[in-house]
This record gives structure tokens, sequence and C-alpha cells, in this order.
């Protein structure tokens, strides 16, 4: 019997009886009778997915190649940023905005990249908080491109084929695409030579570069499909939300999104997945349960979560197994 | 034509002024990161959150928040000592049971308690900025020290910047000339080495802990005044600010991370004052990157890093 | 393991499904007239206004035998003053279809990311303190009972310059929509007037350290500095300025009208613009004044007097035309001239074609710790 992590990460497109199943409860949710809480759930349904494709963004870096990111919510940013001024300033279609964003943040990935290469551990995790601290600065302060602090309000919803997806089912049904679609690149991905080389980068930098992997050139290829995934997810939010303010993407998303992926195992994608879909409804189900003196304290949860999961079970709740 | 000149010149000045003091706070912090740094590689994210905790505590127990009020004096002395365990405190709970576990897993936990320290000050103590109210705070310190025409020096800036020249000769004096001293300098150069020689690992991480939590509590006090601000969110902005500053002076250098302090403090004060005030905050980022990028080990660096 | 995976899964979304809907099946004998604001967070001392503002304004119209017999319940929401959480706050009450109009948001930034939701739900909204001017023109549903960033930033320079008769003026203002707003404003004004702009220097909201910039403007002797901004920090910056030996005048708009401002002594002589003075109020404003003491033993901000009157408007509307959303906004569109107007404590409101209000603003200054009228209005 092999460890049941691979099993479960290698499995999710072939295994009927673990795919079915999750197909169906996700398709069949915005039909469920819910009443007028409905829209609400559909929302946080939706917010979920979003969720999901950034822990699965931001797992390739520090799940795959072992590097930890700091600032992944700049790639978040610049995804929404690229496509709501785009919609904005030019009007175009979701589908044209989209790869275009998608690229952007890839551009940038490989920018914040390429110099980063030789730095230990802690070392890159400073500088991509840096990194991001200071998008987050020229989001707010470049007015002429950003609008600054007023925000990009007006922001068209996403469309298919002309038609304009104005129903939450349908936007639910959009990122659910997406997510696939990102969760099947990752996953062949993962099995391939080039998943391959991550993990042996991330077991041993040097062993990895004596047996002529070239790391150099796999880790900017992991920054890049890390950073565009980010923003992909970021293009998406920022048309389903059809408002985009400089506030969206602070510090404490980029530890948000990493909070999700040490709760589900750090480099396991079902992982990325499950903490994703506990984590982001229990915010709100914090918000209604909690006592209002206490729902501003509701991440004071997350951070004593990341400190008992790194003593007790530092390989999240669906260990990708070592032996 | 000659009025321009004068002004400019003691504009300049008081910019110097305000420049030194904000650096040697940060100098005071930054000796933190770099001395827990020096001993167990570890960069740890919840200093800022402990000088946070400083300026919380010391606000408590002058304003009688926990029920008794005391004088200014020996508020501040609790608040200093009650930081120092809570560094130690920290340490044992946290990072001590990761010891030997991969360097990620103690950053992301350092990462965890900042958020969790954090949050657990904006439950006791709200949002809100807080304020030493005047009648609590020995009067002197408000009124100016020094004045010449434009310029002027208040008298917390003059305790400030000797409470830090003081602190840090003391610290050097530590470092330098007693057994702890050179226990820290000895686990610095090879943990296990020292180890081997009887040195007791652990107590030392502790005084190392105690030693530099208790300087960025003082830290703490000092901006809770100076700014005249206490909240929740103060710690994690110094904290990375001063950690820049340990970067830039060569992260694990004493003598680094005062000259990074101050560096940083003037390059601050006047980039916010002669380049563009919207990105003062920026200016802390950029050096650390540059720094990092350009010459990791700084200026003072000892450390070469572990990797080929 | 896998199936165990699946039931987890399951578990979870069909718990917070009930979570939800438990919430949702609620009572119908109520009107509920939903108020969001940032209860919590660092602007929780704003929204602590725009609650009491709402609760004393129910209390008085239950006691008065509620709207057609009914009882009115607020029902708050807590948005940190986050466009993130203000969306989702925004979609609760947008798809609670006994909803006819919300009271909300506080900032302008949450205003404007919860303004599609209920312009795709139809919902009116009143905000009674979102200052930033394209909120109006962006939703035929969204009204306000508190005047746009530019009438207040094109006050100000009157004020400075026709009654305090100043004539070089620095301007350090934070880095958001409703400073830069203002500050946009009373410059263009200040142009017109010939009132001199000596500098203008900016600062994030997490900024704690002004000096290096109060530094600059000492040297520049301007007669007052003017604070866009919001009272936590302009409480700071006052302060730093004062230990600088900065002796100007200092001024700002309608958020730094807050108690904070009070516990400082250097703000002493600081002047604001409100919506609404305590001590020069009518009977109507005494008696809310009054109350509102008794009730929360605080003063009461201009956030909770706007908000009284959000609620008052709002109850007029259900009053007169039922829990109908269309019919509530064309009510509300309705009051259209002054004539019309719907008579608060902060005044004569009614609105122009953009849903904005037109309406007086007065000065308050700080003087031995409390706030009093200015001694003189611009009229």
């Amino acid at each position: 019997m092999k460890n049941k992590a691979m099993h479960l990460d290698d499995r999710l497109f072939s295994d009927k009886k673990l795919y079915l199943p999750l197909l169906a409860v996700v398709l069949i949710l915005p039909w469920l009778p819910m009443g007028i809480a409905g829209p609400y759930v559909i929302r946080i349904a939706t917010l979920t997915l979003v969720y999901m494709v950034l822990a699965l963004g931001l797992n390739v870096v520090p799940g795959f190649t072992g590097l930890l990111d700091l600032g992944y919510v700049g790639f978040f940013g610049i995804g929404a940023y690229t496509a709501g001024l785009l919609t904005v300033y030019y009007h175009w279609s979701l589908w044209l905005v989209l790869p275009l964003a998608a690229l952007n943040g890839a551009l940038w990935g490989i920018l914040r990249g390429a110099p980063t290469l030789r730095l230990s551990d802690d070392y890159f995790a400073i500088v991509t908080f840096g990194f991001s601290e200071l998008i987050i600065l020229v989001i707010k302060n470049e007015l002429w491109l950003t609008r600054g602090p007023m925000g990009v309000p007006g922001i068209a919803r996403p469309d298919l084929f002309g038609i304009v997806l104005n129903q939450p089912w349908q936007t639910y049904y959009l990122i659910f695409f997406f997510l696939l679609l990102v969760l099947w690149t990752v996953v062949r991905i993962r099995s391939s030579r080039l998943g391959r080389a991550w993990f042996a980068i991330r077991e041993d930098e040097i062993a990895a570069e004596c047996v002529g992997v070239n790391v150099a050139r796999y880790k900017i290829i992991a920054f890049a499909l890390s950073a565009a995934i980010g923003a992909l997810a970021g293009a998406f939010y920022a048309r389903w939300f059809r408002f985009i303010h400089p506030d969206m993407f602070k510090f404490w998303e980029s530890i948000l999104i990493l909070c999700l992926i040490v709760f589900g195992g750090m480099g396991s994608i079902t992982g990325a997945l499950v903490g994703a879909l506990v984590l982001i409804p229990l915010t709100e189900i914090l918000r209604i349960v909690l006592p209002p003196e206490f729902s501003n304290a509701r991440y004071l949860v997350f951070g004593l979560l990341i400190v008992v999961m790194m003593r007790w079970r530092p390989a999240g709740l669906l260990p990708v197994e070592k032996d | 034509m000659l009025n321009t000149l004068l002004e400019q010149s003691s504009l300049f000045l008081q910019q110097l002024v305000n420049g030194v003091t904000l650096g040697s706070i940060y100098a005071l912090i930054a000796v933190g990161y770099t001395m827990v740094y020096g001993v167990i590689q570890l960069i740890n994210f919840a200093h800022g959150e402990i000088y946070m905790l400083g300026a919380f505590l010391s606000f408590s127990l002058v304003t009688g928040f926990f029920g008794i009020g005391l004088p200014f004096g020996l508020a501040v002395v609790i608040a200093v000592i009650f930081c120092a365990l809570a560094g130690v405190f920290l340490d044992i709970v946290a990072y001590r049971p990761l010891r030997r576990a991969p360097r990620l897993a103690a950053l992301i936990t350092a990462i965890g308690m900042s958020i969790f320290l954090q949050n657990l000050a904006l439950l006791i103590w709200g949002a809100q900025i807080k304020s030493f109210p005047r009648a609590v705070v020995p009067a002197f310190l408000f009124a100016p020290a020094l004045q010449f025409g434009d310029v002027v020096i208040s008298w917390l800036q003059v305790v400030i910047l000797t409470t830090a020249v003081l602190l840090m000769v003391m610290l050097q004096l530590i470092v330098h000339y007693t057994r702890i001293g050179r226990a820290m300098r000895a686990i610095a150069q090879d943990k296990t080495a020292a180890a081997l020689m009887g040195v007791n690992v652990d107590r030392v991480v502790s005084y190392t802990f105690a030693l530099g939590s208790g300087l960025g509590g003082v830290a703490g006090i000092l901006v809770g005044l100076y700014y005249n601000a206490v909240y929740p969110t103060m710690g994690y902005f110094a904290g990375i600010k001063a950690f820049a500053a340990a970067v830039l002076g060569g992260i694990g250098s004493i003598p680094g991370a005062i000259l990074g302090g101050g560096i940083l403090g003037l390059a601050e004060v006047f980039g916010g004052g002669y380049i563009s005030s919207s990105y003062s905050d920026g200016i802390a980022y950029a050096v650390m990157i540059l720094v990092i990028l350009v010459k990791p080990t700084g200026l003072f660096g000892r450390f070469a890093r572990d990797k080929a | 393991m896998k199936r165990d995976l699946s039931i987890i899964l399951t578990l979870i979304f069909m718990l917070s499904l009930l979570s939800f809907s438990a919430r949702a099946r609620a009572q119908a004998e109520t009107i509920k007239i939903p108020v969001a604001s940032p209860f919590t967070g660092p602007l929780a001392s704003f929204g602590e206004g725009v609650k009491n503002g709402a609760l004393l304004k129910a209390d008085e119209i239950n006691a008065g035998g509620g709207i057609n017999g009914k009882m009115v319940e607020i029902v708050l929401g807590d948005e940190l003053c986050d466009p993130k959480e203000a969306a989702a706050v925004a979609t609760k009450f947008a798809n609670d279809p006994t909803v006819a109009i919300v009271i909300g948001h506080l900032c302008s930034s949450a205003t404007l990311a919860a303004l599609p939701i209920y312009k795709e739900a139809k919902l009116p909204a009143i905000t009674p303190a979102s200052t930033n001017p394209q909120i109006g023109k962006s939703s035929p549903y969204y009204f306000r009972n508190v005047y746009k960033d530019d009438f207040q930033g094109d006050f100000l320079a009157r004020y400075a310059k026709q009654v305090k008769n100043f004539k070089k003026i620095a301007i350090f203002y934070e880095v958001n929509d409703y400073a830069m707003g203002l500050k946009k404003a009373f410059i263009r004004q200040a142009r017109k007037l010939g009132l001199r702009v000596i500098g203008a220097e900016s600062y994030m909201a997490e900024t704690a350290d002004f000096k290096a910039q109060l530094s600059k403007f000492k040297m520049m002797r301007p007669d007052a500095i003017f604070i866009p901004g919001y009272a936590p920090q302009a409480t700071l910056l006052i302060s730093q300025a004062r230990s600088l030996g900065l002796k100007c005048a200092f001024f700002g708009a309608d958020g730094l009208d807050d108690e904070i401002m009070l516990k400082n002594p250097d703000a002493d002589g600081l002047f604001v613009t409100t919506p609404f003075l305590v001590d020069q109020g009518g009977a109507q404003v005494q008696d809310f004044v009054k109350r509102y003491r008794e009730k929360f033993s605080i003063e009461p901000n201009w956030f909770a007097a706007n908000t009284y009157d959000a609620v008052g408007l709002a109850a007029a509307a259900i009053a007169a035309v039922g829990l109908d959303r269309e019919k509530v906004r064309a009510y509300l569109a309705g009051i259209s001239s002054k004539e019309k107007a719907y008579q608060g404590i902060t005044g004569a409101t009614y609105f122009d074609k953009n849903g904005d209000c037109l309406k007086a603003a007065f000065v308050k200054t700080i003087k031995d710790g409390k706030w009093v009228s200015a001694e003189k209005q611009l009229q």
C-alpha cells in the first residue's frame, strides 16, 4: 500500500468514487432549497472557490519547491488590477482580460523570482514580503493608473459568448470551471518531470543540482506558474466583485492563503482544497456565531491554528507523506 | 536668499534630530532580531509584537487599566521585565519544540505567533489608538530641552537617544565580557561545538530572548510616549522596519543592527521630508530588498549564509 | 479515507447551510431596518455613533406605536469598513425580501463595494456618512443625507478665507478617497479665492510618525494646517506638531469630529465642519441630545445625528408606501425640494436628482476640552 495522500492527489481526476460525489455536491449547491439565504450562501461558496484557486497557486512555491512566499497577495492584486483596469478603460471581454492578467502576473512572478534564485529560505520570505508591500504602495499611490484609494468601481460582470453572466450561480460555475482548469494543471504537472524536479529541489537543492536538475530554470517556472494562478484568481475576483480597492489586498491576505495550505498540508493538492473549504466558510460562520466584540479577533484563531499545526501536525491534515 | 538658506539648514537639522531619534528606536528593536537570529537562525516575526506589548503594558499599568495605577517609573520596570519573560516564554512554547524541525516550520510558527499576539492585544485593548494621559507621565518629557531658531529638541528625544546609547553600551559589555555573553557568541559560531563544550544551549537561548525582548519592550514604551500612540498593529510596522535595519547592518551583528537602525531612521525621515511622503514606508522595504539581493551579508555581516 | 473525506465535506456544506438558513428564517412581525457600518475594528468609534443613533430612533418609533402598528427592528451588519466584508453583508441584506431599505455604509470604500449589490437587487439605501462624490452618480438606489466631499472642501476654503482670514494654508492629507476628495475641492476653491496653499503632504492610515513632514511645514510658516483625514491620526499629528513648536491653527472636516480629539489638550482651538450643532439646535435637537445622553451616557456626534435622521427617513417612507422596494425608492426620490423636505434634527433633508442631499454645514471648535459652536458661522 502506497501512502494515501499521494493517492488522493493523483486520483483526483481518475477515481470516480472520489470525484463524482464531490462534483455532484459542488454542482448541486446553487439549486438546494435555501430560501432567502441562497444568494448569500452562493456568494460564500464562490469566495471559497476563489480561495481554493489561490491556495493551489500559492502551494506551487512553498509546497512544491519549499520556498516560503509571504507576498502572494501581490499577484492577486496585480491580476485584479490588470483585469479591472482593462475592463473599465477598454471594456474588453473577460476571455481577453483574463489571459492578459495571468500573463502579467507571470511576468511579475519572473521579475521577482529571478534575482532571488540564490537566496536561502528566510531571506526569500522577506524579499517576497517586501515586494508585495511595495506593489500595494504603488497601487495606492499611482492615482493616474489605479485611481489609488478611490478604488475602481463599475467593473463589468464576467461574460461568456457575449452574454453577461449576472446570476450568482453563473459566476459560481465560472469560478468552478477555472478551479478545475487550475486543478487539472497542477495535478498533471505534479506527476510530470517538472513536478519531480521541484520535489528534488525541495528535498535538497544542492543534491538536485548535482544530479543535473537545472534548478534556476525550474524555480523560475514555479514562480511564473504560481503568480499566473494568483493573477487569474485576481482577475476573476475583480470581475465578480465589480469594485477593487487597495485595502482588499493587504498583507493579511497573504497570511490567510498561507494558513489554508498549512492547514491542509503543504505540498498537498487536496490539502490546499480542504484548507480553503474549511477555513473560508469558517470565517463567515464565526462572524455570525461569535458575539460582535470577538468578531474582529477572529484572526486570533488563525494565528493559533498555524502555531498548533506546526507543532503537532506540521504536515497538515492531508499530508504528502515522505519516506 | 540668506533667509531661505537659513530655513533650509534648520529644516535639515530638525530632520536630522527626528531621524536620529527614529533610528535609535529602530536600533533598539533591531538588536532583538539580530541576537535571536545569531543564536538560532530564526527570524522572530513576533518580536514586533513584544515591542507592542511593552507599550500596552506600561500604558495599562500607569492608567490603571488592570485596576491599579502605578507610578510611571515602576510601571516601566514591570513592563520591561514582563516583555523579557514573554520573550522567553515565546521561545519555550513555540520555537523550542521546533529546533530540529525544518526552518520553514519555525518561520511559519513565528508568523502565527505574531498574528496571534496582535489579535490578542486587539481583543484585550481594542483597536483604537490609546494615548498616555499627560497627568501620569513626568511632565518634563514633553518640554523642549533645546531650542535654537526653528530647531526644537524635546526632552523625550534626549531621553530616547541616551537610553538607546546606554542600553547598547551595556549590551556590548554583556556580550563581550560576561560568561553568558561568551556562551552566546560560542553558540552563534557553532551550536554543536558549543554544546559539546558544556554550554547549556537552551539556557543561553532563553537569556538571548530575554535580553532582546527586554530591549524591544523599552523601545515600545519610548515609542508609545514619543508618538503618544499605542495600538495593536504598531509592532507589525515597526517590526518590519527594524528587521530591515537588522538586515542592512548584517543580520547577526549587534553593531550592524545599531548602524542599520540609524541609517534607516535617517533615510526614512529624509526620504519622507524631501522626496515623497506617500512612499516613506516603502523606503524601508526597498532598502531591505536591495541589501538582500546585492549584499546579503549587510554592512557588518559575519554570517555567510549556509547555501552553496 | 476517501469516503470519510466526502462525508466530512458534505457535512460541512450542510452545516453551514443550516446555520445560514436558521438565521434567515426570521420573524415577519417586525419591520427590519438593517444598519451596516464598522462596529468593531479601528473605526468602531464612528460606527458606535451610527448604532446608537439608529437604536434611539427605533426606540422612539416603537414607543409611539411603531410603523402602522408594526415594531421596528434594527439589524446591525458589521463590516469593519472592509470592502470585502461590506459586500458579504450587503448580499445578506439584499436577498432578504422583508428588507425594503438599508441604512449604511460608513466608509466610502465599503459603500462603493456594496453599491452594485443593492443596485442589482433594486434595494434603496441611505448612507448617513459616506461623502465620496461617486456614490450618488453610480446608482439611482443610493441616497445620502450627508453632504459630499466637494461641498465640504469648498466650504472650508471659504470659511478659512472669509471668516478666519487665513493667508497661507498647508494641507496634510490621508491617502484615501475621502481625504483626497476634500483636498481637491479645497484647493480648487482656495485658488478662486486667492488663498495660498503653500504645501501638501500625505500620510498613510497606518502612520504614527508625522514629524518629518511637519518639520517641513514649520519652515513654511503657514497660518493653518488643514487635515483632511480621520481623528485617530489627526490627534497624533496635532500633538507632534505642537511638540515641534508649530503654533499655527488646525482645521479639518467631519472626519475629525470625534470624542478622542477632546482628550488631547493640544487640540484646543481645532475647528471642524459638522452637519449638526448641539448647542444651537431647536427643541427637537435638545430633546435628541437629552435622550441620547440618558440612554448611552455619552455626547452624540454627527454620525449619530445623521443616522437618527436616516432611520427617520426610512421609517417615513415605509409608513407611506409599505415594504415595496421600488415604491420606497420612488418615495425618497420624490423628496426633491425644500418644500417636500424631511425635517429632522440635522435640518431639512431633500435630494437632488443623484440622490445627494443639499444641506447646510456648520463649524464647531474645541474650547477647554469641549466642542462648542464657532463664534462665526458662514452664511
